[in-house]
């Protein structure tokens, strides 16, 4: 059983200023119609009841416009939508949220426009006020709230709604850190009941956490329809570009060049968090190039540099000679935590850099061994009971 | 690009597991008590009948949403001001101060044996209701587009909940009229109850104008900056400072197709003549608000579609 159905959506939006000048109307008249703007082209597809779709797609691919047309905000050009249920969206958390009035009567507002009745925000009033965490400043007029508190309270009425089907657009690109695993908390609760989620972010790894399907938008139609990871891959190829990591055309400028970097397991899995990992860089060289230095960055999806193999601190020179050849380097438990990564390459010989290949390609980690910090540390213990016990103080 | 030491790289790396044991959320209702779901289909917008009884049928679903709104426009209007709510009731008792020295001391104008305070208030009250009302809906929507564009409810909540704030203004500033007609001693009559039709009807007629206008301002801005003076030359095609019975016989017919003109008269005369109304002029005027109410909602709901595309 469908919970969403877009069937042949489309969406028309006229380009220009708005309004209605008498210029503009001259303009109609003597030449044909006014530019316009496919935001969404032929779009179809099903979400089952308890799906989580992500989607996932550049700036103006049409993500927020799918959005604005499944909550109603505004209508398709052409095509249907069939939603089933009570549909809830926060596209924009406390857009609709009066200045002047303070926190509580804003819950009653904005819970009304979301379509709850009075009784049920009074219900749920105090653990709304609860999930927030403002309920200390909630008799305070929103205006004097920090943006931080504005996004809690709106999104603690969404919370809270209890939809059927629930359509969150990059809230997780506002707020603080406990207020993002917050979300996601809350996102893990409902796909726990059923509901069915549909999430827009450019955090990708949120979305390969969350999601169990995601969708590749690019310019208005669906390019990719298919398990997460898969979806994401295609997108980071997208915007990063493989086609320098193929191999086939190089610069014969150059003195030196990285080709391409693939990474394997040495069982036959994924790369996995805690286990073996082998990045395998192949590359061309012109010339003999003395004391080469490979790089393999990875980066975060933040952009911070993570994490670094290379060959600069072995000790022992690296001497390539002309033809083409590979560095495989060899890890033997992998400390990053599941999720997607970037990866630059890089040579570079006496401090002069030969080649830079950025954002080349993606780097998928799995869960593998628990690891709940920014790394996992691979450790041995030992219980030495032996020991005089040693009373320990804390100063306070 | 410098990372500071110890920072940490990406809050979203959080492991799912932290995320997965995390107690139920108390308010979620069991799965058992939800309602069934019923399937809504949205499409391209197109004008038809069953879309208005959907729009109606929408609206009372939202009505708790007409109400709040309609408080709060109320509490926040007052919210950050001196004399707080007094202004419902200044602003027509200064009107009437005024209009009273010009055309009672000033010049002087038939108003068929009243005294001029009474008799310019008992009109003053319902237009400045009907005034004030459209001056404000007809701005309400783009006042906030970011309401148009990032959220969905019923658009006419947003006129309607003026003209609500409005009615509200009406009750307390009609505490005065209460006042006037016990110091003049004006006689209460049965007639009065009619005060309450011709003040539904005309209620009705300004969300039809308030509706029409609102959506129309959208589209073309040209509407909010025309309405105050509009709503100026209308107040003098009213029998508001002056009586109907200073209107030319001939013209009267024409001058009374206006329902406003036809309600505002029939408020006074009912309120300060205790007299029957004119049950002609009130039909009229019912049936030209339905007419109107059906056009200028029909409107509305065909303009909702694109209102976040145009606004």
């Amino acid at each position: 059983m469908f919970d969403l159905r877009l069937n042949g959506v489309c969406k028309k939006y006229k380009v220009g200023a708005h309004g209605n000048s008498p210029k503009r109307w001259y303009r109609s008249l003597v030449s044909e119609a006014p530019p316009v703007m496919w935001a969404l082209q032929n779009v179809s597809f099903d979400v089952r009841e308890g799906e989580t779709l992500g989607i996932v797609g550049h700036n103006g691919a049409g993500k927020t416009t799918i959005l604005k047309l499944l909550s109603g905000i505004t209508t398709p050009t052409r095509g249907e939508i069939q939603i089933r249920g009570r549909l809830a969206a926060l596209v924009e958390v406390g857009s609709g949220f009066h200045p002047e009035l303070t926190g509580r009567e804003n819950i009653y507002l904005h819970g009304a426009m979301l379509g709850m009745r009075r009784s049920e925000i009074a219900r749920k009033m105090d653990s709304i006020v609860e999930f927030s965490g403002v309920d200390r400043y909630i008799d305070v007029p929103v205006k004097r709230y920090s943006s931080g508190m504005y996004v809690r309270l709106g999104f603690a009425i969404v919370a809270h709604l209890d939809p059927d089907i629930l359509l969150l657009d990059e809230v997780l690109a506002v707020g603080d850190v406990a207020f993002q695993a917050k979300c996601l908390e809350r996102i893990t609760e409902l796909r726990k009941s059923c509901r069915t989620i549909i999430f827009v972010s450019h955090d990708l790894a949120a979305v390969y956490r969350v999601c169990s399907r995601a969708i590749l938008l690019e310019r208005g139609h669906v390019l990719l329809d298919g398990p997460p990871r898969e979806v994401i891959d295609e997108y980071q190829r997208m915007t990063f570009g493989t086609q320098d990591s193929s191999g086939k055309k190089f610069d014969p400028e150059k003195e030196a060049e990285c080709l391409n970097v693939s990474f394997s397991s040495s069982d036959m899995g994924g790369i996995r968090t805690g286990y073996p990992m082998v990045a395998h860089l192949s590359y061309r060289a012109a010339e003999i190039i003395p004391d080469a230095i490979f790089r393999i960055s990875l980066y975060w999806p933040s952009g911070y540099l993570c994490a670094q193999f290379t060959n600069e601190s072995s000790g022992s020179a690296l001497t390539l000679q002309p033809g083409e050849g590979s560095i495989d380097f060899h890890c033997p438990i992998l400390p990053v935590v599941p999720g997607f990564y970037r990866v630059d390459l890089s040579i570079e010989t006496n401090g002069r850099e030969l080649d830079l290949k950025q954002r080349c390609a993606t780097l998928c980690v799995e869960t593998g061994k628990a690891a709940p910090g920014d790394f996992y540390i691979e450790n041995a213990w030992s219980i030495r009971s032996n020991l005089p016990s040693i009373p320990i103080s804390i100063a306070r | 690009m410098i990372r500071p030491a110890n920072t940490p790289a990406s809050p979203s790396c959080a492991p799912a597991e932290a995320a997965l044991d995390v107690a139920l959320w108390k308010g979620a209702s069991p799965e058992a008590s939800r309602p069934a779901r019923r399937i809504k289909v949205i499409g391209p917008p197109k004008f038809s009948l069953g879309m208005i009884s959907l729009g109606l049928r929408t609206l009372v679903q939202y009505s708790d949403l007409v109400y709040t709104l309609s408080v709060f426009r109320l509490y926040v209007r007052y919210k950050q001001s001196l004399l707080g709510w007094a202004w419902a009731v200044l602003q027509p008792l200064a009107l009437m101060g005024i209009y009273t020295i010009i055309f009672s001391h000033v010049t002087t104008v038939k108003t068929g044996g009243s005294p001029y305070p009474i008799f310019v208030f008992s009109a003053l009250l319902p237009w400045i209701f009907f005034s004030s009302s459209i001056g404000n809906a007809v701005h309400g929507l783009v006042t906030y587009p970011s309401l148009l564009t990032k959220m969905y409810f019923p658009r006419e909540i947003i006129p309607l909940s003026y003209l609500a704030a409005g009615a509200a203004d009406f009750c307390i500033a009609s505490i005065i009229l209460v006042g006037l007609m016990l110091h003049y001693r004006v006689p209460i009559t049965w007639n009065l109850l009619w005060g309450i039709p011709i003040l539904i009807i005309l209620g009705g007629f300004a969300a039809a104008v308030a509706l029409l206008f609102s959506a129309l301002h959208v589209r073309f801005r040209d509407v909010g900056l025309a309405m105050p003076f509009f709503l100026q030359i209308w107040m003098f095609a009213v029998p508001v400072v002056y009586s109907v019975q200073s209107v030319p016989v001939r013209f009267r017919k024409l001058y009374l197709l206006d329902p406003v003109a036809g309600l505002i008269e029939n408020f006074r005369r009912v309120v300060v003549f205790g007299e029957a109304p004119d049950i002609a002029a009130l039909a009229l005027a019912l049936a030209m608000t339905i007419v109107g109410l059906a056009i200028a909602y029909g409107y509305f709901k065909s303009t909702e579609a694109v209102m976040a595309d145009l606004i």
